[in-house]
């Protein structure tokens, strides 16, 4: 019985059924011509494997990585608070891609200047610059922060109200919260600026705990090792400012506050 | 499947993922592009992929839809601008390897040469390893036009092997 084309690479890719293949690995050991064809298509795969498979031992790019560990995250926040996901304003094609690769190596290339909010304040200046230098390189981790509905307002808890509590503004971050800056508003309660995992918010603290005034899902583009600040940082800081009363705390004056416990008015 | 579990899933097929994309677009800027892209499309679409399909046969076809897209999108057919030398880029150190190396390049330029269909379907196959079923419905086609552009992609990459088909 002869045995087409067809069939030849059928049976090379596995594709016949058990009684056409049998048949066919009969014909085959019969027929030299058959078996050279055979040989020919086993060959032609091992090649082409040859050629890609190396790619399979190569390091995944840390971009493709991140945009996973960012989209983990951000659902776990939205979960959390309920509140719509940022969703980044990303154009999901392939030239927005390429673009994005693009403009991340531009960002690489001058990594070393540090980009500074054209306010003129000075100390909001220098906090958000500070900010931007805490970014540089910084990772993102995928813990979910908690904040709960209470009262009038949502309140922080959990990892958020403890990042709150204890992190200085001017530590390096801990986990994926981030502390802006920390200030004083009218009144004399204490406020700070934090941006984690999907959502940046302004948060003061009264008798019971950090009151969050603001929250906005914040846009986190990773560009390689380089994150810029998002816009909704930016509006958080001009936010800020326009609370504060005076200048932004510096770092001595941030540990007195944590010292205690971030009771402003009431001192 | 929560959220961090589909996740956990894609990351461990980002390995295969680069690899089709290299296949697709011989070119390794434009894979990891691809990927790119195909990523964060897959994100945005999670809710359209049913539990319990095949979960890699699912972001494969965003993938080849995305490329399919971009080399329309560039007004370039069928038709990869592969220069006479390339692959022949060889190392001259060779002796046992000198005809393995040979090969590759070959099998390089030939795989660039190929109309993109063709060489989608012997990537899918040859290299991923699905089975025809399923790499036709990844393409979108029916399976006998699949194992024709699989017939006509293998006979010239045999010939460009050195085999008779």
């Amino acid at each position: 019985m002869s045995v087409t084309r067809e069939e030849l690479t059928a049976f090379a890719d596995g594709e016949l059924s058990p009684e056409d293949a049998a048949r066919v690995e009969a014909a085959i050991a019969m027929d030299a011509e058959l078996s050279r064809q055979l040989i020919a298509e086993r060959r032609l795969r091992a090649a082409l494997k040859r050629q890609l498979d190396p790619i399979l031992d190569e390091p995944v790019p840390d971009a493709l990585h991140g945009l996973l560990a960012q989209a983990a995250a951000q659902e776990v926040d939205k979960e959390a608070t309920g509140a719509p996901s940022g969703e980044p304003a990303q154009l999901l094609d392939f030239a927005a891609a390429r673009q994005r690769r693009k403009l991340a190596e531009k960002q690489a290339a001058k990594k070393a200047r540090v980009p500074m909010f054209s306010n003129p304040r000075l100390g909001f200046a220098l906090a958000a610059s500070l900010v931007l230098g805490l970014m540089l390189g910084t990772q993102f981790h995928s813990e979910g922060l908690v904040i709960a509905p209470s009262g009038g307002g949502l309140r922080a808890t959990g990892k958020l109200a403890s990042g709150l509590d204890e992190q200085l503004a001017s530590a390096n971050p801990s986990g994926n919260l981030r502390i802006l800056t920390s200030f004083r508003r009218q009144g004399g309660d204490f406020c700070r600026v934090f941006d984690g995992g999907g959502i940046a918010g302004l948060a003061c603290k009264d008798r019971n705990g950090w009151v969050l005034e603001r929250t906005i899902a914040s846009r986190k583009v990773a560009t390689g090792e380089y994150r810029q600040a998002g816009s909704a940082e930016a509006d958080l800081m001009a936010v800020a400012q326009d609370m504060a009363r005076g200048d932004p705390l510096d770092p001595d004056q941030e540990r007195a506050a944590k010292a205690a416990g971030w009771l402003g008015s009431t001192k | 499947m929560s959220n961090a579990t589909f996740c956990n899933e894609l990351t461990a097929l980002l390995p295969r993922l680069r690899r089709f994309a290299r296949g697709l677009t011989r070119d390794a800027a434009d894979a990891d592009d691809l990927c790119q892209s195909t990523l964060e499309r897959a994100l945005k679409a999670r809710q359209q992929w049913e539990e319990g399909t095949r979960l890699d046969a699912w972001i494969y076809r965003i993938m080849r839809n995305q490329w399919f897209d971009e080399i329309r999108s560039r007004g370039r057919r069928a038709h990869t601008f592969v220069h006479e030398d390339e692959g022949m880029t060889v190392g001259t150190a060779g002796d046992i390897d000198a005809e393995n190396r040979v090969e590759l390049g070959n099998v390089d330029r030939a795989l660039s040469r190929l109309p993109d269909e063709q060489r989608e379907a012997v990537v899918l196959v040859l290299v991923e390893g699905f089975a025809y079923k399923e790499a036709a419905e990844i393409i979108g086609i029916p399976q006998g036009t699949l194992t024709s552009r699989l017939g006509r992609g293998r006979e010239a990459l045999l010939k460009a092997l050195g085999e008779t088909a």
